[in-house]
């Protein structure tokens, strides 16, 4: 009865990890606010971000089935990636916004220069 | 009996542990190690945005902790993933921040392009505007000098035109085709058969020649001397002659210009009035000043 008793103190962390897990309903708005900041931004009309924001949604998806079933592990493990993959995206849609801002910039700057010296602007 | 039983207990422990530790990381880690390599080898990401990307060292970290520690479990996989993610999203933030560096540039380059023109613009409306200015003044100070030089003429033909005026009291004043005629009669300028003049005569040849000085400066002034027909043609011719000169130094020196005036006696050549009757004689028996015009039409 001893050693039963030792057996279980044993062996009882390495299969009661599984057991009663939290639903991550932290998680899941934190996932939701970062996917939402990413389209909020433009990540729809992003290349790089699109495949980032497509990860985050089917992770949200997927984790939201799993919290339905009990699966509340595999909803956290879910979540933790989708808020990742939402700031990329959120990332990635701002880096497109600057490279167009970028170009803008320089079109303005060669417009400027084409007008100075049309008009003879003085120096 | 009970070591059997521990032997089984053991084995089945060991099992359990035996599941967590992996021989060979996920592919998630190996990922992840590979983004982190190639981004901490990209200078310009360790440069430009080295807070992301200690960040994405230190969950890689944790990833390799968990590997280590726990094998290739479901929390390595997601520890891995999120290394590999937060390495590029480092990478993003840098190229991010160095293109957004570019752009400040090209505008604050735009901004002082044009803060010096604008300068230059201002600077060349100024001098313009200065330019503008003395021009207007020197407009301004004509206008004033043409105002003075027309009262100054006004004032100039008011004068001559009274000096006229004056003249007209005891000398005939013509205009005609040869210019402006100042007939004076002989015998107020000159005894008879004489050529010097009399007192009288010098007082009104001082009216005459204030008259011509005020008239225009650049006329010709011709002094013609004419008698009756009395007496010999040469002497009369001489006489003519003798009295035009007369009057014409006494102009000279009342001031008009040598240059101006010359003289010439015409005799009884040129009659303009019968020589029967002694009102007639008396006519012919006269000097002309003849002023002629300027070519310039002064």
């Amino acid at each position: 009865m001893q050693n039963s008793t030792l057996l279980l103190l044993i062996t009882a962390p390495l299969f009661g990890a599984c057991a009663s897990f939290p639903a991550p309903t932290q998680r899941l708005a934190d996932a939701q606010s970062a996917e939402r900041s990413a389209r909020e931004v433009g990540a729809n009309n992003a290349p790089a971000a699109q495949l980032s924001l497509k990860l985050a949604q089917d992770q949200i998806g997927q984790a939201q089935k799993a919290m339905v079933n009990g699966d509340n592990e595999k909803a956290d493990s879910l979540l933790i990636r989708a808020k990742m993959d939402g700031e990329l995206a959120l990332a990635q849609a701002r880096e497109k916004t600057a490279s167009g801002d970028r170009q803008e910039a320089a079109a303005d700057s060669a417009d400027q220069k084409t007008v100075n010296a049309v008009q003879g602007a003085v120096k | 009996m009970r070591i059997q039983r521990y032997i089984t207990i053991l084995g089945l422990a060991a099992l359990g542990l035996g599941a967590c530790a992996a021989s060979l990381p996920p592919q998630d880690l190996v990922n992840a190690r590979s983004a982190y390599n190639r981004a901490s080898n990209d200078g310009a990401t360790a440069k430009t945005d080295p807070s992301d990307l200690d960040s994405a060292k230190k969950q890689l970290d944790v990833a390799e902790t968990s590997f280590r520690d726990n094998g290739d479990t479901q929390g390595t996989r997601d520890q891995s993933y999120l290394a590999l993610r937060r390495t590029e999203y480092a990478e993003v933030i840098a190229r991010t921040r160095t293109t957004d560096a570019a752009t400040g540039a090209t505008v604050d380059a735009m901004h002082a392009d044009e803060k010096k023109t604008v300068a230059g613009t201002a600077a060349a409306l100024a001098r313009s505007k200065t330019e503008i200015a003395s021009q207007d003044n020197a407009i301004a100070s004509q206008k004033v000098a043409l105002k003075d030089e027309k009262g100054r003429r006004e004032e100039a033909e008011k004068r001559a035109a009274q000096a006229m005026a004056d003249l007209a009291k005891f000398a005939s004043v013509k205009q005609e085709p040869r210019g402006m005629v100042i007939t004076l009669s002989g015998s107020v300028l000159f005894a008879s058969a004489k050529s010097d003049l009399l007192p009288a005569a010098q007082l009104k040849l001082n009216e005459v020649a204030d008259a011509l000085i005020k008239e225009d400066p650049l006329s010709k002034i011709v002094v013609e001397g004419h008698t009756d027909s009395q007496g010999a043609v040469p002497y009369n011719q001489d006489l003519s002659q003798r009295r035009a000169q007369a009057v014409r130094d006494y102009l000279v020196s009342r001031g008009i210009a040598s240059d101006r005036v010359t003289s010439q006696g015409f005799g009884s050549s040129r009659s303009v009035a019968d020589n029967k009757s002694a009102e007639g004689r008396a006519d012919n028996r006269r000097v002309e000043i003849v002023v002629q015009p300027s070519t310039t039409g002064q």
